[in-house]
Parts: structure tokens; sequence; C-alpha cells
């Protein structure tokens, strides 16, 4: 296939995405101001439903709980898959890290990420934030020690056994939450009264804080496995 | 607030056609996280904060790393 063929099938197959895309938001009704449809229903009774300030976080994790379960179990699977194909033995050939200046200036900072990305995990009911972010924040510390302290340092701080432990474990709080939302409540993942706080307090809204720190460790732990996995051949190449 | 908007709408768009048109892969990653990082000020602009944060985290942080670790990989054996 020529350059001019592979040009013509590009821009083919762009057309007709901008076609669907066109087709879809056409379709879509207008926008209609905040004082009606189901939008307004969550602004004005979101607080007294499930005692969240932040009604991102009450959609996510209340009313659509259900949806988050099933984000949580694509990630589950798609770290599954690529340890799968890309895992060969635990341990790589680990690089030596970065300079020494690196090492020390990310050594004052990585508590700091640490605590930052622990904030918005247990703060996702009351400011901007929640699970699945403070859950990347915390894959990035182990980001940082592969890439600047060399993936044996990585290795031998939390292993890939404690980190499928995190992930397990975070998976587990969900479904264990969701569960006794049926003994208690009556219905999966319904948020569970008897926790509910005063308003605007660190642990209130019922389960949602519990459910925020159980996606956090899973999916945190879920995309460090990833960049793992992803970095061994790497440096057995490399080095 | 309209003109930032505007700004930003325009880099955007900049920062994406840049990303396609390079073929290095390195200065592609790097627009890409550009990318990111005027999207996280455009959800800002119109206080989408959840959003923004996670745009930030996942797209100027998460990917850039897993594109790199991609592209050392795929640089030792000959392509065209």
């Amino acid at each position: 296939m020529n350059k001019l063929m592979k040009k013509i099938m590009i821009s083919v197959v762009l057309t007709g995405v901008a076609f669907a895309l066109y087709q879809n938001f056409s379709l879509m009704p207008e926008y209609q101001g905040l004082n009606e449809g189901l939008s307004n229903y969550i602004i004005k009774s979101g607080l007294n439903d499930t005692g969240s300030l932040n009604l991102i976080t009450a959609v996510l994790y209340d009313y659509r709980a259900f949806d988050s379960l099933g984000e949580s179990t694509v990630i589950f699977g798609a770290v599954s898959g690529i340890v799968l194909i890309l895992s060969r033995k635990m341990l790589p050939v680990s690089s030596k890290g970065l300079s020494f200046i690196v090492k020390r200036a990310l050594g004052i900072m990585t508590p700091f990420i640490a605590l930052f990305g622990f904030y918005v995990i247990t703060h996702g009911h009351l400011t901007p934030g929640g699970g699945f972010q403070g859950g990347v924040i915390l894959a990035a510390i182990s980001i940082i020690f592969s890439i600047v302290y060399g993936s044996a340092f990585d290795y031998r701080r939390y292993s890939p056994q404690t980190k499928t432990l995190f992930e397990t474990g975070g998976a587990l709080t969900f479904l264990g939450l969701g569960l006794a939302g049926i003994l208690m409540e009556g219905a999966f993942l319904q948020n569970l009264g008897f926790l509910t706080a005063e308003t605007g307090t660190l642990i209130s809204a019922g389960s949602i804080p519990y459910i925020n720190i159980g996606v956090g460790f899973k999916v945190g732990a879920g995309l460090a496995i990833i960049f793992y996995s992803m970095i061994q051949k790497t440096f057995e190449e490399d080095f | 607030m309209a003109v930032l908007e505007i700004i930003l709408v325009i880099f955007l768009v900049f920062s994406a056609l840049m990303a396609v048109y390079f073929d290095e892969e390195l200065i592609s990653i790097i627009f890409l996280s550009i990318f990111s990082l005027v999207l996280t000020a455009l959800y800002l602009l119109h206080k989408a904060a959840d959003v923004a944060l996670a745009e930030a985290v996942i797209g100027a942080g998460l990917n850039t790393a897993i594109f790199m670790s991609a592209i050392s990989q795929i640089r030792h054996g000959d392509s065209d």
C-alpha cells in the first residue's frame, strides 16, 4: 500500500468518525439550564440523600456506584491482561537510577506527594478529587521509585505481591460495602445510613469515604503494577 | 474570560496538530503532555475541578510515563 492510499484511507476513517460524532451530538437534548432535568434533582437533594458535599463523588459512589464498580472491573481486567502478556519474571535487572541530586530532591518531595494522594482520597466527599485521582497520584510514587532509584528499589519497597494485596484488598472493600448495603439497607451498594455523621466532617457521608479508600488503593496499585511490568523488559536489554 | 478561553483553545488545537505532525515519538509525547495541561486549564476555567484533577494526573503524568516506557522498548527494534 503506497502513501497516497494510506492517506486516503485515513481521511475516509476520520470523516466517518466525524460524521458519527456529529450524529451523536445532534441527538443530545438542548441545554435546559440548571433548573430542569436530572442535574437539578441532584443539586437540590444530593446533600440530603448522601451527605456528601462534593456532588460528583455523590454521583460516582452513591447514585451510580454500580457503574464505578464496572470501571474498577475494567481496570482489573486490563491489569490482569497486561501482566499476563508482559510479565516474564518478577525481579527485573534494574538500572542504577539517576544522579545523586535528583535522588535526594525526590527523597524530600516524595512524602509530600504521598500525603497529597492520601488527602485527595480521604477528602473525596468534601473537596474535588476522589478515589480514582488520588489512586493515580499514589501510583506516581511507584513510578518515581522505578525511574529515579531503579526498579529494584521499587521491588524491595513495594514488591508486586504487596501491590497485588493492595489491589485485591481495595476491590474486596468495595464489594464488601456493596454486600453490607444489601444486608443493612436492602439494595446493593446502598449508602449505609448508620455511618452518617455531621455534614462536612471527615468521617461522614455514609460509606462513601470507605469506598473512596478502597478504589484509591485498587487503582493506585493496579496502575503501579502496569507500569512495573512494562518497565522491566527495558532494563533487561539496557543493562 | 472569553479571550483566555479562545487563546487556550487555539493552543489546544495547535498542540494536537503538532503531536500528529512530528515523526519523532518523543516530541509527540511531549506535545500530548502539553495538550493535557492546556485541557486541564480549560476544565478548570469551566469550573470542573474533578475532571481537571483527573486529566492533570492521568493525561500529563501517568500517560507520559507509560508512553515513554513503551517507546523505549520499541526503539531497539528497527522500524521504517
